[in-house]
């Protein structure tokens, strides 16, 4: 009778007693290649100015069982499942790491988000979103389904989506990002190199093009939108077989209307000119998107 | 240069997009990383070499037979290969590197730019064929993806075929249209790219 009387709260207590709670730590090197891997849940990511990574987080019942393992200059870390096609109960991992550390992670649905971070980072998902922020020398993620969100100045990023958008904050450098049917949208970018591609996908770019640099655009039917400097210097290549073109930084319109945004619609042969000295170049392509050309 | 950047950094150097200090670090990175080789290069049945690929972005007209006996041997050993998850990784490293390869020298829109419909043609067939390999790897992976893993792959593919069907029968209808073949490439690497990272998803850990 008594035990009746607390079983609702016994059920309650029981799961979360169960949970097992991570803290641990070890020393190493300042530019160790570090594993991660945890496919369902959450993964965070920040880099610290210490020699060593330190682990908090908390593994529900059925997850898995966390490892964690390596020293001087390589480490490995993350749960494992006995089964990785259940997706099972989401583990959480709040991962400090050497800020310069080479970092490569793995993930199913869970989330990946990183911070702080100097040295490189590889990051695989299929449906979980990844978000990195900071100023990384090497980013190259993916995911399926999940969005992909980077913001800062790295030096080089390679990005592939499938169904999620891709966004990109303060890019620089070089920059590739493709994906399926997600859209990408870059703002405030300053690139050297950059290739933007989507299959159905809209793309959105708001920045300019370092002189000598190259933004290529690429997309089946998305609607493609470049917001560049009314005095941007560059060779532009525009095409799309059956959409329209519209330019709107200067006279360079062509088409039925009249003045700065008068579309051009064209079928197949590309569009050429150059404004300033023609210091940069910009290609588009599409099939049947509509490209607009905009000031910011 | 890192492992990780040289990786990054491979199909910019086959398409010549490197400035010429990374280029050198690309070159003095490959010659002394066992590693790096091994990925780049050793998995190919004939190593193509990324380090021997051509500079330019202009597709070489004397790369056609190579391209060709690279296919021959990839298919060959294909055969070869048995069910084992250790075989089929092999399998996949094997058609990543060269799908891989075929994009490197190929097939990107800029360098197809130009390129006459007779080499369209043999382009699709090329990519055709590391298609339905990748085709039948990912389906021998498909027991080790979860149904929503299978599901995604499998919406996105249809997206790409869309196009690709759209693309072809533009094409089909103006066969001289050089910027609707680059859109037909650009649709079939698209769909090898997402089957290669697929495969590679099944095959993995």
């Amino acid at each position: 009778m008594r035990l009746h009387r607390f079983l609702p709260a016994l059920l309650l207590v029981a799961p979360l007693a169960a949970q097992q709670k991570i803290d641990r730590r070890i020393a190493i090197a300042s530019d160790a290649s570090i594993r991660i891997h945890n496919l369902v849940g959450s993964i965070r990511i920040v880099g610290w100015d210490r020699d060593s990574i330190a682990v908090t987080g908390s593994i529900p019942p059925g997850a898995g069982s966390f490892y964690m393992g390596g020293s001087g200059r390589g480490a490995k870390l993350g749960i494992e499942r006995q089964d990785e096609l259940k997706e099972g109960q989401p583990a959480t991992l709040d991962i400090r790491v050497p800020r310069n550390a080479r970092l490569w992670v793995k993930s199913a649905s869970a989330s990946v988000e990183a911070s702080g971070l100097t040295g490189e980072l590889e990051c695989s998902s299929v449906r979980g979103s990844i978000r990195i922020e900071g100023s990384l020398r090497l980013v190259v993620a993916e995911s399926m389904e999940g969005n992909l969100n980077v913001a800062g100045a790295m030096s080089v990023v390679r990005l592939k989506g499938g169904g999620g958008t891709i966004t990109l904050r303060g890019a620089r450098g070089d920059v590739l990002a493709t994906t399926v049917g997600g859209a990408i949208v870059a703002t405030d970018g300053a690139v050297t190199r950059a290739h933007l591609e989507t299959v159905s996908g809209t793309i959105a770019y708001d920045g300019t093009v370092s002189p000598r640099g190259t933004l290529d655009v690429a997309t089946h039917s998305g609607d493609v939108t470049l917001r560049l400097p009314v005095d941007i210097s560059a060779e532009f290549d525009l095409g799309s077989f059956d959409g329209s073109i519209l330019y709107g930084l200067s006279g360079k319109g062509e088409g039925k209307g009249k003045g700065e945004d008068a579309p051009k619609p064209f079928r197949g042969k590309p569009i050429s000119f150059t404004t300033g000295a023609g210091e940069a170049r910009v290609i588009v392509r599409s099939f049947k998107g509509e490209i607009r050309i905009l000031k910011p | 240069m890192t492992c990780q950047e040289l990786r990054a950094r491979a199909d910019a150097y086959a398409h010549d997009t490197l400035d010429a200090t990374e280029a050198a670090a690309f070159e003095a990175h490959l010659a002394t990383c066992e590693d790096c080789e091994s990925a780049l290069v050793a998995l190919a049945p004939t190593p193509p070499g990324i380090a021997g690929l051509s500079r330019s972005i202009e597709p070489a007209a004397d790369l056609w037979p190579a391209i060709r006996e690279r296919v021959a041997a990839r298919r060959e050993r294909s055969a070869r290969i048995a069910a084992p998850r250790w075989a089929l990784a092999a399998a996949a490293l094997l058609l990543v590197v060269l799908s891989s390869g075929v994009t490197a020298v190929l097939l990107t829109s800029r360098e197809t730019r130009g390129v006459a419909t007779r080499d369209i043609s043999a382009l699709e067939a090329e990519y055709s064929a590391v298609s339905e390999d990748l085709t039948g790897a990912l389906e021998q992976a498909r027991s080790r993806l979860s149904p929503e893993t299978m599901a995604t792959i499998e919406r996105n593919l249809r997206i790409i075929d869309a196009a690709l069907d759209e693309t072809r029968q533009a094409l089909a209808r103006e066969p001289g249209n050089a910027a609707l073949g680059e859109m037909v490439v650009a649709a079939w690497r698209q769909k090898v790219d997402l089957l290669r990272r697929a495969t590679a998803l099944g095959t993995e850990s």
